[in-house]
Formats: structure tokens, sequence, C-alpha cells
């Protein structure tokens, strides 16, 4: 019999709600009390995260954020800005010592990126994994990930783009020089693309959290099966959220 | 003296530095270590900053004293280097 993972379909929650969710089950799967968790998700209001690293003013707009009443958090993990909107938000949450996880970083990342290779080769698109933390589809980037090890467990999450909207994106981000805006931008759009871009037709979250699913379960050969939040779950969420991702001093620390 | 860097590490990440120096002495005051790389454990960046104060902005130090502090806290670095973040770091006063 396969192993049994966890799927977890949280629909679509604020910025720290979000990342609250994802360290919540990290600490439960560290403490060895549910199975590796997959989990899909969407994000509403939109908002941005920022790597752990990142600096909040640097990276972010404040005052468009608020124009457009779009939410902003710090992750945990490393790595870049992203604007949620249109797309599919996934992470996953294993133990190091899982056969399955390389136990070098960068191997990891390849691996974990390629259940979402196989996802979007069941959405009829053909894509590849480059180092360090992209997806790309004809050579443009249709997905970024990050991944972080606390406690002997790994989570990584990341983004699928399911539309993408350029322009919106730099009207909520800062750009490193002013005058090349307009170059960034085109430059940008050349690289990014969107799965509905690809296939060339709408398609909905369900239908890709679907394809997803399936892409996790052929690369690691599990059977993704769907539960909830344990209430322990719920409530660490709730408290990483007001100690922590809801916080100014966490958002605004760098 | 307050500056900055924006650099793009070669082969890696964008990381941007904010320097707090001493001209006369040529000292760190305090740095803040910003941009889109990785490093495990993320909370050793923050050690970083605070074991760089005091310390001379000389390439050949400030480089030494870098791979110490990532030897002894077993920093791994994705996107950024020890190089990297000396030149970055050294940046800040052109």
């Amino acid at each position: 019999m396969k192993e049994q993972w966890r799927l977890l379909q949280t629909g679509f929650n604020t910025g720290s709600t979000n990342m609250a969710i994802d360290r919540a089950v990290l600490v439960a799967n560290s403490e060895d009390k549910i199975p590796p968790t997959v989990r899909f998700f969407g994000w509403k209001p939109p908002a941005i995260s920022i790597g752990y690293f990142q600096s909040l003013k640097e990276e972010v707009d404040l005052d468009s954020c608020k124009r457009y009443s779009v939410d902003y958090v710090r992750r945990i993990t490393g790595g870049g800005a992203v604007f949620h909107e249109n797309e599919l938000t996934y992470s996953i949450v294993i133990p190091e010592s899982h056969p399955e996880i390389p136990k070098n970083i960068m191997e990891s990342y390849g691996r974990i990126c390629g259940a979402l290779v196989k996802g979007l080769k069941h959405l009829g698109i053909e894509s590849e994994y480059i180092p360090i933390n992209d997806i790309v589809s004809g050579g443009r980037k249709i997905s970024g990930n990050a991944q972080t090890r606390k406690s002997r467990t790994v989570l990584q999450h990341g983004t699928i783009l399911i539309d993408v909207d350029v322009d919106k994106m730099f009207s909520l981000l800062r750009v490193p020089d002013e005058k090349i805006r307009d170059k960034l931008i085109a430059d940008v759009k050349q690289r990014v693309i969107s799965i509905k871009h690809v296939l060339d037709r709408s398609i909905g979250f369900e239908e890709v959290a679907a394809a997803m699913k399936k892409g996790f379960e052929e690369e690691f050969n599990v059977e993704l099966v769907e539960g909830i939040l344990t209430d322990e779950e719920k409530q660490l969420t709730k408290k990483f959220e007001s100690e922590c991702f809801g916080t100014w001093e966490w958002n605004h620390k760098k | 003296m307050q500056a900055k860097s924006v650099y793009k590490v070669p082969n890696g990440k964008l990381l941007k530095v904010f320097l707090n120096y001493d001209e006369k002495d040529n000292l760190i005051k305090s740095v803040s270590i910003t941009g889109d790389f990785f490093a495990y454990p993320e909370e050793t960046i923050e050690i970083m900053e605070n074991k760089l104060k005091n310390t001379l902005l000389e390439r050949e130090e400030l480089l030494e004293k870098i791979q110490s502090i990532i030897k002894e806290y077993n920093i791994e670095f994705i996107g950024l280097n020890a190089e990297g973040l000396t030149d970055g770091i050294l940046m800040c006063k052109t």
C-alpha cells in the first residue's frame, strides 16, 4: 500500500494567516503529530510576501499596498518578494529524515519542484526546474519556490502563476532605480508566464490544484488524503499570527 | 556615516547592504544584510550582523571574519557567499 500523506485545502486567507498555518504545520510535523503534509491555498486579499532577509520598505511600496488594499507579510523562508493574486500557492512539510527528501538542500528543491513539473504536465504544460528556485516553461518563469529547515523538518512553499499582471505587480513593488522602471517592467513581462497564457484559456484554481495533487502523488509515489488542520495546529496558527506574522515588529524588522 | 549598496552576486542573488560606519577609524558600527538570497539557519544572519560590529572595513580582514562566522555557526548560503558578502559591504564605501 502506498504511503499516505495529508492534503490540506485551506482556501483563501490573509498573508499572516497563510504564513502562520505553514509554521503551525511545520511545528506539528516536527513533533511527529501529523504526517507529511501538502497544502494548496490562495490569498484574500491579494498579498505581497517578502523573503525573510529582505527589507520591507526597500522592496514594497507600502502606500500603494494601502491604496489597492493589498496585504503584506514577511515569510520565514528566504528568497524574493512575490505578489500573490491569481495563483495557486502550495506548501509541503516533511521530516528531513524522510527517505524521499535529499539531505542536500539544492537537491531537495529539485525533487519537490519535480512534483510541480509533473503537475504542470497534467495541464499540458512542459516545464523544468532551474536552480536555484524557479520552474520555467519555454524559458519563462511560471513558479518560484522557497525552502526552510527547522527542527529537522523541511518546509517548502511556492507559487504557480495562474494569471499574471506585471504592471500591477510593479505598482506595488519598489524598483532599485526609478529611471529604468519601464525597461524593468518590459523585461519581466518577457521573463514570466502564467498557466493561462501558455494554455490560451482561462483556468480555475480547482483544476490547477487537482493537477498538482497528481503531480505530488506521482513524484513521491504516495497517496494524498484530504484532511483538515488539527485543533492544536489551529491554536498554533492563531498564536503565530498574533505573536509573529501579524505584528509590526516581524514585518518591519528589516 | 550611513551608506547602502546593491550588488548582484555573481551566479547568485541580489544583495542589499545597509552600512553605518565610522569614517575616521574605518570600522563597522552596524550593518544590515538584506536581499533575496537564502541562508540556513536563517537566524544566523542576525548573529553575523552583530559579530561584524567593530570590524575593520578592509577586504582581507572582513572576509576572514565572515568566513570564521560561517564556520562557527555552520551557515549554509545559497545565492550568496563569503566573497559576495564582503564585496557588498565594501561597496557601500564607494
